[in-house]
């Protein structure tokens, strides 16, 4: 695989994953304090 | 009478005896040293690291002697010996050998710097505007990426490039981390030219942001409801983040549980661990971190030549990074309609928490009332998991280039 395409593969990747962790932070949040929190948006 | 002279004063006679050309750079590094650890004492650079790193710098470039085999050296490191016997020999002669094999050469001196980084960052912040900071500290790591492919057009391995690219997360414990898995021959130079660079950046950055942020939009000030998040809920959230950042990247689990052990103890309000977390560890591990690099800048091993492509793709990663979270603050400005001050890109890069702290000063400058600190460490603590997830992408998968 070329450099440039593995750059923008690995770079859309962290992206996706740095994404989802976020996702998993701000739903666990949502569940645990019952939906009660409007700050996250 | 000369002969007693030499063996009396062996670090001064030795920079005659020397290769003119390392006998200059150690004179270059002493004076380098100062001035490193000068302005470490002015605040200019990160004093935590940068008096003991030029403390470090001056003693091991002064403090050359002759060595049993007739050779010139220090009895402070040797940083290339590999072989285990060679090893456990060193560590009876050089008095630093035993904490850099132990602690440094194997990374734990990263961890260990970001279980305390860990014990400092509040997530909560993140929770603010979530998908805003994860946007900034996304484009942020640009420079990581740039770095990339610079380094690899330069003539480097990809595994070498990625190395040194990740200076471009301005992380440094996750620079120590990297190099060590994907290029260990390059680790010092990597290291060394790392934290040069990171606490460049304390001194740069600011003026980066002056120019690209017009003093108009430097005074915004943003209206941001920070949420009121239980600590049961930051503690849950804070054990789920780990548990799937070191399922899905292994390689980068002891650096992850280290950050998210910190966060865990903070949010778990266990206070005895809490301030060993906050103080003895993270400072005592700084400390020796700092010393240790400087320790390392021998001038022999400064004027290897990769050094060189090290310092070059070091500009190129932060210089990009920075561009990357500016760029990503001015869009979030448009997109927000104006209730966003650009100025907070500079703190996707997750240098915690000195670009949030030089984000917040930027801003003061123009507009004292200004708060935007706990935005700026959302998007802090946001660079840190993006690092973080970049390093082990890299790891886990530059092996692909072909």
């Amino acid at each position: 695989m070329g450099i440039i395409q593995y750059t923008l593969i690995a770079y859309g990747l962290t992206a996706i994953i740095s994404l989802a962790v976020i996702g998993v932070i701000v739903l666990v949040n949502n569940v645990v304090s019952g939906g009660n929190n409007n700050g996250a948006n | 009478m000369v002969d007693v002279l030499i063996s009396l004063f062996p670090g001064i006679s030795s920079l005659f005896l020397q290769d003119p050309v390392i006998a200059i750079a150690r004179v270059v590094l002493i004076i380098a040293g100062f001035f490193i650890a000068y302005y470490g004492y002015k605040r200019t650079l990160e004093p935590l690291i940068m008096v003991p790193m030029g403390l470090g710098m001056i003693a091991v470039n002064a403090g050359v002697l002759v060595l049993g085999d007739g050779g010139f050296g220090t009895i402070f490191i040797n940083s290339l010996a590999e072989e285990p016997l060679n090893v456990l020999e060193l560590m009876q002669i050089n008095w630093l050998q035993p904490i850099y094999n132990l602690t440094f050469g194997n990374g734990l001196i990263a961890c260990l710097v970001f279980m305390g980084i860990g014990a400092l960052s509040e997530i909560g912040f993140i929770l603010s505007r979530p998908w805003t900071c994860v946007f900034i500290a996304i484009l942020a790591e640009l420079g990581t990426f740039v770095a990339l492919i610079i380094g690899v057009k330069m003539g480097l391995l990809p595994n070498e490039a990625a190395a040194v690219a990740v200076i471009g997360g301005a992380d440094g414990p996750m620079v120590l981390f990297t190099s060590l898995v994907l290029a260990k021959h390059l680790f010092v130079p990597i290291a060394i030219i790392s934290y040069l660079y990171l606490s460049l950046t304390y001194a740069a950055y600011p003026f980066l942001v002056r120019w690209l942020v017009p003093k108009k939009y430097l005074g915004i000030d943003v209206e941001v409801a920070v949420p009121n998040v239980s600590k049961k809920a930051k503690f849950i959230s804070t054990v789920a983040c780990c548990t799937l950042l070191c399922w899905l990247l292994p390689v980068a689990a002891p650096l992850m549980v280290s950050f998210f052990l910190g966060v865990a103890i903070k949010e778990a309000e266990i206070e005895p661990l809490q301030e060993f977390f906050e103080g003895p560890l993270l400072y005592g591990s700084t400390l020796f971190l700092g010393f240790l690099l400087g320790t390392l800048c021998e001038a022999q091993a400064l004027l290897d030549p990769r050094v060189l492509s090290c310092v070059v793709l070091g500009v190129v990663a932060l210089g990009f990074s920075a561009l990357g979270g500016l760029f990503a603050g001015w869009l979030v400005y448009w997109f927000s309609k104006g209730n966003f001050n650009p100025a907070i890109g500079i703190a996707g890069i997750s240098c915690v928490p000195t670009t949030a702290k030089i984000a917040q000063e930027c801003v003061s400058e123009e507009n004292p009332f200004a708060i935007i600190m706990p935005i700026a460490m959302g998007c802090n603590v946001s660079g840190v998991i993006v690092s973080a997830v970049a390093s082990g992408v890299l790891i886990a998968t530059v092996h692909m280039v072909g």
